[in-house]
């Protein structure tokens, strides 16, 4: 492995990667000095300076301050792309094609909730499958209808009753990306995919319920019904076994891309194909498809999570639950955006980062138009979570982009030694969190401690500008896969 | 061990070491099933053929690993360990077998594999968690 790169302070928030080499631009991370600090020891910087290697990539190769360290990009990692010069990267997108997060606030407040708290996690556990290869046998989908899921996205899941047609307007490219071939989707990932539809996988994805425990802009917090004290749900999940295998299947003909287009690889995962190329065209098809497949499968879970308020609280809160907003980790998109004060249509790649469209953006649905989007910023399953508005900062500096999350701090074997002589479920428990997990395992591997503080992250980007706080929540129970 | 895990932040990293590629493969499915299952026993019981591709040792390697992962993942066979003809296992039985994790895929970050001047080879691979 090279020598980690260099880098240079620009100010409190910013640092340079210095062009070296075969880089064809410098590259720019986004933390303050304790984050930069957790940097060491891992390639992720590394990562950074490997992306600006890509052929066409417009402005600096971007990282957020949860940045760590991935496989081809960083988590963390944002790079845009001229239209007529640039590429497409899987790794620039990662397996979990759209891995996600969507927030739903119910009409409940916590302290009527808390009673019938436990019920309300045994209820949600039983609805939403979790846990290693989870499937469900309720909704499995006959090809047709999997190709119509894969086409359709969110939009299909409400058409035949799972959700109400106003999620769509809360949902980032309202639940359904154009572009989708369902014909470039492999039986592999058919095969894959089609019985995880609504369920919620392992590691670090999860179902939790939480409270508003704080708001920063107390107005914004109240346009997105989030008042203080508010009971929500948060689900991260993404595009399962089926995104997976569209990713695996790409990469082998990225790599052969690669060399047909004289395209030269810092690493094998970056390959890539010119996007006006064919092996990009397939990729896009099968990656927007593998996108909707994700929308649907977290619309489908909402409409679970309804169910299972439904049987505990009854159905008027159920029916007054809505979703507050819905976005992608993982993807490329073509975006217009303005670049030496020119507007210019952008491959904006997302791996491990969120859109965050300023107010007045034309994508956004009317109601968000004067506030701009909200970004959801799950912590770890023991402290808290954000939720941030997009900026003109953002749009300026980043794509339109932000954080995702806290990013891990210690690897999954260092968190299990740690827990191995505690009982983690139990701490949480003690903390105020109840605690549904299919085994041991993923609870020990997800421990708080795993995890940076998300509150260092959030930080960062709004005081860099790029971001801007409005609520945070608290958790009080969690279903881990 | 012929496989080794070292610090990763985000996913599962490990070195594998043996004399040739045949060699390489077993170990690289002995740290996947350790991924995949930890010590849980896993019967021989069945042999799934796979025929390694790719252009150079590298790719190979992590060809034949996807395949041994599909096999877990799709049709729920784990994996024992490699034979000549692709892999040999058994079907995951929920009372025998303990589901630690998923690992979503095996990744071409930083694959290389390298020859030491004992003769040795060594790779190193990424599974993405």
């Amino acid at each position: 492995m090279a020598t980690a790169p260099r880098l240079e302070r620009i100010d409190a928030y910013r640092w340079r990667v210095p062009k070296e080499g075969g880089m064809r631009t410098h590259g720019l991370i986004f933390a303050d000095e304790g984050l930069i600090q957790d940097l060491e020891g891992d390639q992720a910087v590394q990562q950074v300076a490997n992306v600006a290697h890509l052929p066409g990539i417009i402005g600096p190769a971007i990282a957020m301050p949860d940045i760590h360290w991935g496989y081809g990009f960083p988590i963390g990692g944002v790079a845009g792309f001229d239209e007529a010069e640039g590429v497409v990267s899987p790794g620039g997108v990662g397996y979990d094609i759209n891995c996600g997060v969507r927030l739903l606030a119910t009409p409940l407040s916590i302290t009527e909730a808390r009673p019938r708290l436990a019920a309300l996690m045994d209820a949600l556990y039983r609805t939403i499958p979790s846990g290693v290869g989870a499937s469900r046998s309720d909704v499995t989908l006959q090809r047709r209808e999997l190709e119509a899921v894969l086409r359709d996205g969110a939009r299909w899941t409400v058409e035949h009753g799972f959700g109400v047609p106003a999620d769509l307007e809360a949902i980032e490219a309202n639940g359904t990306l154009e572009g989708a071939d369902p014909g470039a989707v492999s039986d592999r990932a058919k095969e894959r995919g089609k019985s995880q539809l609504g369920t919620v996988g392992s590691g670090n994805h999860f179902v939790e319920i939480g409270y508003v425990a704080e708001t920063y802009d107390a107005a914004a917090a109240a346009r997105l019904g989030l008042e203080p004290g508010r009971l929500t749900v948060f689900i991260h999940s993404g595009s399962r076994g089926l995104g997976y295998q569209v990713c695996d299947d790409s990469l082998e003909t990225m790599v052969r891309a690669s060399g047909k287009y004289g395209i030269t690889l810092p690493d094998r995962q970056l390959c890539c194909a010119p996007l006006g190329s064919p092996e990009a065209r397939h990729y896009w098809g099968a990656m927007n498809a593998a996108a909707n497949f994700a929308f649907a499968n977290r619309q489908l879970m909402a409409h679970y999570a309804r169910r299972a308020l439904d049987q505990v609280f009854g159905r008027d809160a159920a029916e007054r639950t809505r979703l507050v907003y819905d976005v992608c980790h993982n993807i490329a998109k073509m975006e217009r955006h303005e670049v030496g004060g020119e507007p210019r249509r952008v491959c904006v790649h997302r791996k491990g980062a969120t859109r965050a469209f300023p107010p007045g953006h034309a994508e956004l649905a009317p109601q968000f138009r004067d506030l701009g989007q909200p970004v959801l910023i799950p912590g770890d399953m023991g402290r808290y979570s954000y939720v941030l508005l997009g900026t003109e900062g953002a749009y300026r500096e980043t794509f339109g982009s932000t954080c995702h999350g806290a990013g891990r701090r210690l690897s999954r074997h260092q968190a299990k030694k740690l827990a191995r002589p505690r009982n983690i479920t139990r701490e949480l428990e003690a903390q105020g969190v109840l605690v549904r997990a299919a085994t041991r395992d993923t609870i020990d591997e997800e421990m708080p401690e795993a995890y940076k503080d998300v509150s260092r992250v959030v930080n960062v980007v709004h005081a860099a500008g790029i971001g801007r706080k409005v609520a945070q929540l608290k958790p009080v129970g969690v279903v881990k896969g | 061990m012929p496989y080794r895990f070292f610090p990763h932040t985000g996913d599962a990293a490990v070195e594998l070491e043996a004399s040739d590629e045949p060699g390489l493969r077993a170990a690289g499915v002995a740290a996947l099933r350790e991924l995949l299952v930890g010590d849980s026993p896993v019967a021989s019981e069945s042999e799934r053929r796979i025929s390694p591709s790719g252009h150079d040792p590298a790719e190979r390697l992590i060809h034949f690993l996807r395949e041994v992962l599909y096999l877990y993942d799709a049709e729920r066979f784990v994996p024992a360990e490699a034979s000549p003809g692709g892999v040999r296992g058994e079907p995951f039985q929920a009372g025998r077998h303990r589901a630690i994790r998923e690992v979503k895929a095996v990744t071409y970050h930083g694959v290389e594999v390298r020859r030491s001047e004992d003769g040795t080879l060594r790779a190193s691979v990424v599974f993405d968690l």
